[in-house]
This record gives structure tokens, C-alpha cells and sequence, in this order.
């Protein structure tokens, strides 16, 4: 399904809020099935969600963390006059769990679109040009940053420094060797881009014209009518639960 | 006796269909001076990467001294190779440029006299021992570069990789870099200098390998030009 991207941030959008709004679990395990769904019918890459076993031991924690500070419901392990785990503390651990996972979702519904449409979505919403401006610069340069630390990384390795070897004193001082460089060249390159800029006569005039353009076809009206029904729906529910 | 061997190797960007580098073979002695040529984008860059194993092949194996690269860790590759980018200001992290040399020499336990030796000594070479104090950002790009270099040669590698070194470098250090390469060379360093600058690769005798389009075009032996 070819959806213009606002119809796409609608539904991040959306999800993301009713993750925010719920509480109960079960509520936020039918947005999660809702999620998951939007993600099979968009054909995005939902797979990355196996991805996410990696950090069972992190929810165990979270579920211990949210038993020891959240005094109510009944206790399951006890120590002593502390309670290791709760059935509260094992309810809000799960919402915090579906909640991640939800707006990870939300997150992958625009995961594989066009940054340029993004962008001009966000024009075509009203957002200062200016702002739209420095999102794009950012996502412009991130591959850079990353691609800058790993070769200052590499050539640490490449002139004898084992990272896995360094001393505990000593880590500061080479992560001082990492990260001075790398603050300078965003320095520099800031620098620079603005320079650039203004050769280029960037808000010079005050309009500008954009080469693509974004519509709303008529799918996208119908899709986001149907998501607009499912979420009172949701609600509705969500209300009599 | 073979240093660095590559067997069928391929390797493809994230996203490329067309491979950088396609079924490159070769074998490279520990003592052998080769000038890898080649236009813009013909997977030189990519090759010398591979070598280094900061990119896994898809096809084929390289072999490092006796073994795989990837079982190496980059530490042990820096131990038997000495490499310049192609981007040498990613190769400057130190606040001064004494220290980046100095940093790969305290790595490696040399004691504080050997070097301030070293430093001295490589910092010579290009005329930059004034410079010593300066942050290696603010340099020219081509006093950039001449750091990274010596940085490299005061580790003194048995195997010397440089890519395109001479990119930013005035002709009269050219010519000092030329005749500094071909006397560690003689000294037994092996050396492999990728460039396209005619300056440079002119009489520079020794193995030419020419790549078009990721694929070795050309390998020869010439002695002169
Ligand atoms: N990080 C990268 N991601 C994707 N493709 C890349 C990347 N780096 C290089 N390439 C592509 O791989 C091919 C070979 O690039 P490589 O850098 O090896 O060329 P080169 O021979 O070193 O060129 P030059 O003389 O310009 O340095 C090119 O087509 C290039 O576009
Ligand atoms: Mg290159």
C-alpha cells in the first residue's frame, strides 16, 4: 500500500499516544496486536522485534525494579520486610514492556520512508521551515558521526590501544582521545555548513519551492478514517474495562 | 615467502548491487613495493580495507602472516601493518601533535626517551617539530596528513599501507616522502601505496597493480617508466 507519509505519521502518532494513555496491560497488548498488525499490512521489516529478546534480563530487572518501589498489590517474594516481587509490580513492569514495544512500533511504521517526504510532510504541516531545516541536518549527519567514530576507533586499535584491555584509569583518558576529536570536526563542520549556507543564500527570500510534491490520495483518507474508528473503539473499550 | 594473500575475494557495500571489489586474488611478500593504481571508485580504498580486516569479505579468504585476517584483533593487525587512510584528519584524535605520535609509541611500552627520540626524530621529517605543540585540527590539511604519516612510520611496521598520501602534499614533500618510502623500503619495510599521482608513481619501480571497476586489470613488475 502506497500511503502518503502523514498518513503514516497519523498512525505513529496515534499509537504512540495510546501507549502513553494506558495503564492496563491488556488495553496496551491489543494496541501492540493493532501495532504489529499495521506493520504486516505496511510490509515493514517488524522482524526487528525478535530483536528484542536480546533484553529479557532488562524487563526481568525492570518487573524487580517496579516490585521493590510500587508498595501496592499483593506480595509474591518477600524478604524480610522487603517485597521482591509483587503482583503490581509485575503489572506496571509488563505496561512499561508493552509500552516500549508500542512505541518501537510506532517508531518502524516510518522506518524504511523516504527522509525527504518526512521532511516535506513536516513543511506541508506547518512546522517553521527553519526547524524542518536542522531535523534534516541531523539525520543528514548521523551516518557521518558513526562512520567518523568508527574509524577513530579503528585507527586507536590499528596504533596498539586494546579497548577491551585498557586499564580503568586510563579508559577516561582514551575515551578523552575519542570523543575531543569528534567534537571538534561537529564544531568544524557546523561551522563550515553555515558558511555554505549563506554562499548558497539559504533564507534569502522567504519562500521557497519544493521539488517534490506529497498528496493525499484517497486510500490515505480511507485509512485514516478506519484508524480514526479503531482507536474510538479502543477507547471505548479501554473505558468500560 | 607470502605475506598477505587474498583468494577470490568480493566484497559488496550495504545496499550496492555492484560489488566494490570483485574475485581479487593476489599474493603480497612481506618485503614487496606496490603501487596500486586505478580511477576514482575502482575499490582500491575497499581493498586496502580488507587487508586491514575493517571489511569481511563476502567471497573469499585473506590471509595475514600465516593467518585469516578476521582472526586477528585490530590490535594484531596494527601490530603487523602500518596504515594510512585515504581521509588522514580521521586519523588525528591527540590535543597536540607531539602526542599524536607519542600515543601509539607509550601504547607499545617504549620508555619516555625512546620516545621523545621517535617524536623528534619522525616529527623531522616533514619539518614539523614546531608545529609540535598545535591541536592537529587546526593544521593545513596537507601538515594533516604529513602528521598522519609519521604517526604511522614512527611505529615503524614491517608493512607499510598508505592511501593516496601525497593527495594534499606540496612538491618538494612529495619528493621527500618518495625518497623517505623508497629507504625503509630498502631497510626491508614491505610498502603499498595507493595513488593516482603520477608524481609519485613515476619511477617508482616495483609491482604495479592497475584495478578498473573493483578487478585487478594490470600486474606487473616494472623497474622503470
Ligand atoms: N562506505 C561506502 N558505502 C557504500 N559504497 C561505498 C562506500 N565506500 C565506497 N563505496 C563504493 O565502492 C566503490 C569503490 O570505492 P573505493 O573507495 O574503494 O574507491 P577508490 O578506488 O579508493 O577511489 P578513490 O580513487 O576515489 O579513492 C565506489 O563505487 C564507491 O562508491
Ligand atoms: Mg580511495
Amino acid at each position: 500500500m502506497q500511503l502518503d507519509i502523514r498518513t503514516k505519521l497519523f498512525i505513529a502518532a496515534i499509537f504512540s499516544v495510546l501507549a502513553l494513555v494506558y495503564q492496563n496491560p491488556i488495553m496496551l497488548a491489543i494496541v501492540l496486536v493493532l501495532n504489529l498488525l499495521a506493520l504486516i499490512l505496511f510490509r515493514m521489516p517488524f522482524n526487528i522485534f525478535f530483536g528484542f529478546r536480546k533484553f529479557i534480563y532488562m524487563y526481568v530487572i525492570l518487573i524487580i525494579i517496579q516490585s521493590l518501589f510500587v508498595k501496592s498489590g499483593e506480595p509474591l517474594i518477600q524478604l524480610g520486610n522487603t517485597y521482591l516481587l509483587t503482583t503490581d509490580g509485575i503489572f506496571y513492569g509488563i505496561s512499561i514492556i508493552l509500552r516500549f514495544l508500542i512505541l518501537a512500533g510506532s517508531g518502524l511504521i516510518l522506518f524504511n520512508c523516504n527522509t525527504s517526504e518526512l521532511l516535506l510532510a513536516l513543511v506541508k504541516l506547518r512546522i517553521p521551515y527553519e526547524i524542518v531545516f536542522m531535523i534534516q541536518v541531523g539525520i543528514r549527519f548521523i551516518p557521518q558521526f558513526t562512520n567518523e567514530l568508527q574509524n577513530i576507533f579503528n585507527g586507536i586499535q590499528l596504533r596498539g590501544v586494546d579497548l577491551r584491555k585498557v586499564y580503568k584509569r586510563k579508559v577516561i583518558r582514551v575515551y578523552i582521545s575519542i570523543f575531543t576529536p569528534l567534537i571538534y570536526s561537529v564544531w568544524q563542520k557546523a561551522e563550515k555548513l553555515s558558511i555554505l549556507l549563506e554562499l548558497r543564500g539559504f533564507r534569502k527570500f522567504p519562500t521557497r519551492t519544493y521539488y517534490r510534491e506529497i498528496f493525499l490520495k484517497k486510500i490515505d483518507y480511507v485509512v485514516i478514517s478506519f484508524v480514526l474508528i479503531i482507536t474510538v473503539a479502543i477507547v471505548y473499550t479501554g473505558s468500560i474495562l | 615467502m607470502v605475506f598477505i594473500s587474498l583468494q577470490g575475494v568480493s566484497y559488496a557495500y550495504n545496499g550496492r548491487k555492484e560489488a566494490a571489489v570483485k574475485n581479487i586474488s593476489l599474493s603480497i611478500g612481506q618485503a614487496e613495493k606496490i603501487a596500486i593504481t586505478g580511477l576514482n571508485g575502482s575499490g582500491k580504498s575497499t581493498l586496502a580495507k580488507l587487508i586491514l580486516g575493517l571489511l569481511k569479505p563476502q567471497n573469499g579468504k585473506i590471509i595475514l602472516d600465516g593467518r585469516p585476517v578476521g582472526k586477528y584483533s585490530l590490535v594484531g593487525v596494527g601490530e603487523k601493518l602500518g596504515y594510512v587512510l585515504q581521509n588522514p584528519s580521521q586519523m588525528l584524535f591527540n590535543t597536540s601533535v607531539y602526542n599524536e605520535i607519542a600515543f601509539g609509541l607509550k601504547w607499545r611500552g617504549k620508555s619516555k626517551n625512546e620516545v621523545h627520540y621517535l617524536c623528534k626524530r619522525y616529527l623531522d621529517l616533514f619539518d614539523l617539530w614546531d608545529l609540535r605543540y598545535e591541536m592537529p585540527f587546526n593544521l593545513s590539511d596537507g601538515q594533516k596528513q604529513l602528521v598522519a604519516i609519521s604517526a604511522v612510520l614512527a611505529l615503524q611496521p614491517s608493512y607499510l599501507i598508505l592511501d593516496e598520501p601525497t593527495k594534499s602534499i606540496d612538491t618538494f614533500r612529495k619528493k621527500k616522502l618518495k625518497d623517505i618510502l623508497q629507504e625503509i623500503w630498502r631497510r626491508g619495510t614491505g610498502i603499498m601505496v595507493i595513488s593516482h599521482d603520477t608524481e609519485l608513481i613515476t619511477g617508482f619501480e616495483g609491482r604495479r597493480i592497475h584495478m578498473s571497476k573493483g578487478e585487478v586489470v594490470e600486474d606487473a613488475v616494472r623497474y622503470t617508466d
